[in-house]
């Protein structure tokens, strides 16, 4: 299944093109952009809710479908990561115990 | 000899007491040691967040090479483009054959929280010179981001934030390419059904929690999480932009309905 070798190349140099603009396209103008003071009032919800969009269907979901149920491991494992997290605020901790509940159900689903 | 001493031993030839060359080295030499102090801090501060990222990047490598791309094209895709969601997403159109603009336009729609993040740093390290943002830029991913937001605002007047984001993002750069090439050469040593790449989703939720400073927030962030699931089958990502747009406008309307921090309803349970 080998990509000829230019297409590949060019497929990485666009996708190297846009990842780099997109992070680079309010940082780099530096004090010549000043953002209205409305826009960054805005920015403070954008963090919370970005990476809430980026965790919850990765909870919530399988293959596509909504999935809360106790059969799920990723939704136990991740609800029970979530209330880790809020109790310990550790990294590790949300990590270690997430990753144990998810094996544990999934061991006991199949 | 003379010509070529440090700088900083030349400027003190408007003061005559010659005391100024002293101070102004020793002045340095703290600067300089608070800006590695910095650096270390930020290193330091991104350790928890690589039990997310080795796993995850071993996945990507696994994924890239499984999708066809030679291991020089993976790590070359690893280095250059740096974004593990946008990898992922490209890969199975590669494999079913996509034009090369259909696999464009999907990586950066998944990027596209990059541009937010752009905006949300550039107040940051507006003052910076500019090697020094386009260095940054490249290296902002969703963990080290997550991370220097919650720990610092942008008027917070913290000393070489700079630096701390460098330290931290070359330590998150380093260990993910290292992830990226254990994961091309040897990463289907491990079974698929160990859904490693599960603890960064995890890491990103504790990397959350600092985030919740207020009330509102937590509205957005609440709309936000409904929202990506009932637009999660919009094509290319698209959802996830969808569902933070909702989480900033809930935030923004909450906020404005309770202006003074929203104290009155702990009964509202978020």
């Amino acid at each position: 299944m080998a990509h000829e070798t230019a297409f590949a190349w060019a497929l990485i140099a666009g996708m190297a093109l846009t990842a780099f603009l997109l992070r680079a396209v309010f940082v780099v103008p530096g004090s010549r952009l000043r953002l209205p003071a409305g826009v960054e009032q805005v920015l403070r919800y954008a963090p919370a809710a970005a990476l809430m969009a980026i965790i919850v269907p990765d909870v919530a979901m399988s293959q596509g479908t909504l999935a809360i149920a106790i059969d799920n491991p990723r939704f136990v494992a991740g609800v029970v990561a979530f209330a880790v997290a809020v109790v310990t605020r550790s990294i590790i901790l949300t990590i270690l115990a997430g990753m144990l509940v998810l094996t544990a159900v999934r061991l006991l689903v199949s | 000899m003379e010509r070529h001493s440090p700088p900083s031993l030349t400027t003190d030839a408007t003061d005559p007491t010659g005391t100024s060359t002293v101070v102004r080295t020793d002045r340095r030499q703290h600067l300089r040691s608070s800006q590695a102090d910095a650096f270390r801090a930020g290193a330091r501060s991104v350790t928890p967040l690589l039990f997310g990222m080795v796993p995850w990047g071993i996945v990507a490598g696994v994924a890239m090479v499984s999708a066809g791309l030679s291991s020089t094209q993976a790590f070359g895709m690893s280095v250059l483009v740096f974004a593990g969601s946008a990898q992922l997403a490209v890969l199975p159109l590669l494999v079913a054959g996509a034009p090369l603009w259909v696999m464009y336009v999907t990586a950066s729609v998944v990027n596209l929280r990059y541009l937010i993040y752009s905006a949300v740093l550039a107040p940051y390290f507006r003052a910076q010179p500019w090697p020094w943002r386009v260095l940054i830029s490249y290296l902002t991913v969703d963990g080290m981001f997550a991370l220097f937001v919650g720990r610092f605002t942008p008027d917070d007047g913290e000393p070489h934030r700079e630096w701390f984001f460098l330290g931290g993002s070359l330590v998150v750069w380093i260990v993910w390419q290292a992830s990226c090439l254990a994961g091309i050469f040897g990463g289907a040593l491990i079974p698929r059904e160990w859904s490693l790449e599960y603890a960064a989703t995890l890491a990103l939720m504790a990397l959350l929690i600092p985030l919740l400073f207020d009330r509102a927030v937590v509205f957005g962030a609440v709309a936000a999480g409904g929202v990506s699931l009932a637009a999660a089958r919009m094509p290319m990502n698209l959802g996830m932009l969808v569902a933070v747009a909702a989480g900033v406008i809930v935030g923004v309307a909450a906020s404005r309905l309770a202006p003074q921090g929203a104290a009155s309803g702990a009964s509202h349970g978020a």
